[in-house]
C-alpha cells in the first residue's frame, strides 16, 4: 500500500478510466477528485473484470457517522417487549471513534439473536444501561438507526447487576455478580 | 434584548465617542497596488469544542497616521467559524437523505464602530444566507444522510463601510454597504476552511474575492481594484464572488453598485481576487491536515509556523 500522499478537496487524482472511486473521493469530467483533506490510499483490485485500483482518502478523524455495517457501541436507554433503545457513543468494534452527539438508535427484537428468534425476549437480553456492542443494520427511519446484534461477537459487553456491581460474562446468555454471586441472563458478547 | 425599566439605560445606539477631525486630516490612501490582496492570517482548528474551526484575519496594514488620531484610520478584519456536525437531526425533524446545512453570521457587539445588538439583524440573516449559497454548492449533502451541520460565524471586527472621519461609517454595515462584501469575501473562506476541518466532503475549495471599481483621484480615469478597503476608495461599484478554482465555478455572486461598461472586468477581477486568497485557504488547510495525518512533527502543539505563502493568482 503506498504511503500517505495528502489530498485536498477537489485535487483531481486519476481519469475515471483508469481509476475506481471510493470513499471520500468524487468525479468529476470524467476524472477522479479528493473531496477530503487527507491521506490517498490505492488498493489494487482483486478482480479480474474490473483491474482498476480502487482510490480512497482516509479522514484523520476516522468516520464521523454510523452506516451500514459500522459496528458501534451504545448504552441502552430504554426497553420494552418489542424493542430497546440506545444511544450509539462510540463507532468501531472497540469503540475507536467517539461520537460529538449521540445517535439514537434501536434493537428490534427479532434482531436480537441469530437462533429461534421467535423466543427472544428483549427483558432477557438487555437491561438499561447495559452497554452494548452492536452493529448497525439500516439507516432505519427519521429518527433511529436500526442495529442489530445477531451475532456471537455482538451484545451486551459491560453490564451492572441489580446490586449496583459490575458484573462479568460466564457463558453466552449470563452475567455473573461476583460480590453477591446472582446471574442475571443477557445476550452476551463473546469476548474478542 | 428586555431592557430594566426601573433604571436609567443606557441608549440603545451607538455608542462609539466623537472624533473632531482636524481639517488637515486626510483619509487614508491605499498603498499597496491595484492588484495586491491584504495579507490574510488564516488557521484551522482553533476551536477543540468544534468538529471544525477556522480563524480569518485581514491585520491592518497602514501605520498610524502622523496626525495624532489614536483610532486606525482603516479597519481590518477578524473572523472566527466553527462548524458544528455532521450530527443527528433533532427530535422532530422530518427524515432527510442529504446534510442539512445552517449558517449563522453574527457581528460581535463591539465588530464595528456603530454598535450591533445581540440580536442577529437583517443585515447579519442576509449575510447568513449569501454564505449559505456559497456553500451549498461544494458541500456534498448526499454523503451525509439524516445529519445536520451547523457553519456559524463571529465577526469579531467587521470592515467599516466608509473613512469615518468625514462620518461615512455611520451605515456600519447596516444597509449592505461595501465594507460588508470584504466581509462575506473572508466568511467564505474561513467556513471553507473549517467545513474541511470538520471533514465533510466538499467538491472542491470556494475562496471569497472581492473587486471594486473606485474612483480616480484627481483627472484619472475609474480603475478596477482587487480586496478594496472602503476606507480608502472612492467606490462606485463593487462585486464579490465565491469560487471554486479547480472547477472553475461560481457558486455566489453579489454585486452592488454601477460598474456601467466595466461589469465583465469587474467579474473578471473578484476572481482574481478569490484566487489569490485560495492560496492561503490551500496552505492552511494543507497544514492542519499534515499536522493531523502526522507527516510531520508538531513544534510544540502546533506545525511549521510563521512561514508565509505568496498569493498567486
Amino acid at each position: 500500500m503506498s504511503t500517505s500522499t495528502l489530498t485536498l478537496p477537489g485535487q483531481p487524482l486519476g481519469p475515471a478510466s483508469a481509476n475506481n472511486p471510493g470513499t471520500g473521493t468524487h468525479i468529476q469530467s470524467s476524472h477522479v477528485h479528493s473531496s477530503l483533506a487527507g491521506a490517498l490510499t490505492s488498493v489494487p483490485s482483486k478482480s479480474k473484470s474490473q483491474p482498476q485500483p480502487t482510490l480512497t482518502i482516509t479522514r484523520p478523524a476516522g468516520p464521523l457517522v454510523p452506516e451500514t455495517g459500522t459496528v458501534v457501541l451504545g448504552r441502552i436507554t430504554r426497553t420494552n417487549p418489542r424493542q430497546a433503545t440506545l444511544s450509539i457513543l462510540a463507532l468501531g468494534s472497540g469503540g475507536e471513534h467517539t461520537c460529538r452527539d449521540t445517535f439514537p438508535a434501536l434493537i428490534r427484537q427479532q434482531d436480537i439473536r441469530a437462533t429461534e428468534i421467535d423466543k427472544v425476549k428483549v427483558a432477557e437480553s438487555f437491561r438499561v444501561g447495559d452497554v452494548v456492542r452492536a452493529v448497525v443494520i439500516s439507516l432505519g427511519d427519521e429518527r433511529s438507526y436500526f442495529c442489530s446484534t445477531a451475532k456471537n461477537e455482538l451484545g451486551v459487553v459491560m453490564a451492572v447487576s441489580e446490586a449496583g456491581n459490575q458484573m462479568v460474562p460466564v457463558s453466552w446468555r449470563e452475567f455473573l455478580d461476583e460480590r453477591t454471586g446472582v446471574r442475571e441472563v443477557r445476550k452476551v458478547a463473546k469476548p474478542v | 434584548m428586555q431592557a430594566d425599566r426601573r433604571r436609567l439605560n443606557a441608549p440603545a445606539g451607538g455608542t462609539a465617542p466623537p472624533t473632531f477631525a482636524p481639517t488637515t486630516t486626510k483619509p487614508p490612501r491605499r498603498a499597496r497596488k491595484p492588484d495586491e490582496h491584504r495579507k490574510i492570517f488564516l488557521q484551522t482548528g482553533i476551536v477543540p469544542s468544534a468538529a471544525g474551526s477556522a480563524y480569518y484575519e485581514l491585520p491592518p496594514q497602514s501605520i498610524p497616521q502622523a496626525d495624532g488620531l489614536l483610532q486606525p484610520a482603516t479597519s481590518s478584519l477578524k473572523i472566527t467559524c466553527t462548524v458544528h456536525g455532521p450530527r443527528p437531526l433533532p427530535r422532530n425533524a422530518a427524515f432527510s437523505p442529504n446534510l442539512l446545512l445552517t449558517t449563522h453570521v453574527k457581528f460581535a457587539p463591539f465588530a464595528t464602530r456603530s454598535r450591533r445588538g445581540w440580536i442577529r439583524d437583517a443585515s447579519e440573516r442576509d449575510l447568513g444566507v449569501h454564505l449559505e449559497t456559497a456553500l451549498r454548492g461544494v458541500v456534498i449533502g448526499e454523503r451525509w444522510p439524516k445529519s445536520a451541520a451547523d457553519v456559524v460565524i463571529t465577526v469579531l471586527e467587521g470592515e467599516e463601510d466608509g473613512w469615518h472621519g468625514i462620518g461615512k461609517e455611520a451605515e456600519g454595515g447596516r444597509a449592505g454597504g461595501w465594507g460588508s462584501m470584504s466581509v462575506l469575501a473572508g466568511c467564505v473562506t474561513a467556513a471553507s476552511a473549517a467545513l474541511v476541518d470538520a471533514g465533510i466532503d466538499c467538491v472542491d475549495l470556494v475562496s471569497g474575492g472581492v473587486a471594486a471599481l473606485v474612483g480616480a483621484e484627481g483627472e484619472g480615469r475609474d480603475e478596477i481594484v482587487v480586496d478594496p478597503t472602503p476606507a480608502e476608495h472612492d467606490i462606485k461599484a463593487a462585486c464579490l464572488v465565491a469560487y471554486l478554482q479547480s472547477r472553475d465555478e461560481i457558486t455566489e455572486m453579489w454585486m452592488k453598485g454601477d460598474a456601467g461598461n466595466e461589469l465583465e472586468n469587474l467579474l473578471e477581477q473578484a476572481v482574481r481576487s478569490a484566487t489569490l486568497s485560495r492560496s492561503v485557504l490551500v496552505d492552511a488547510v494543507k497544514e492542519a491536515a499534515e499536522a493531523k495525518v502526522g507527516l510531520q512533527e508538531p513544534i510544540n502543539g502546533r506545525s511549521k509556523k510563521g512561514q508565509d505563502v505568496t498569493m498567486t493568482g
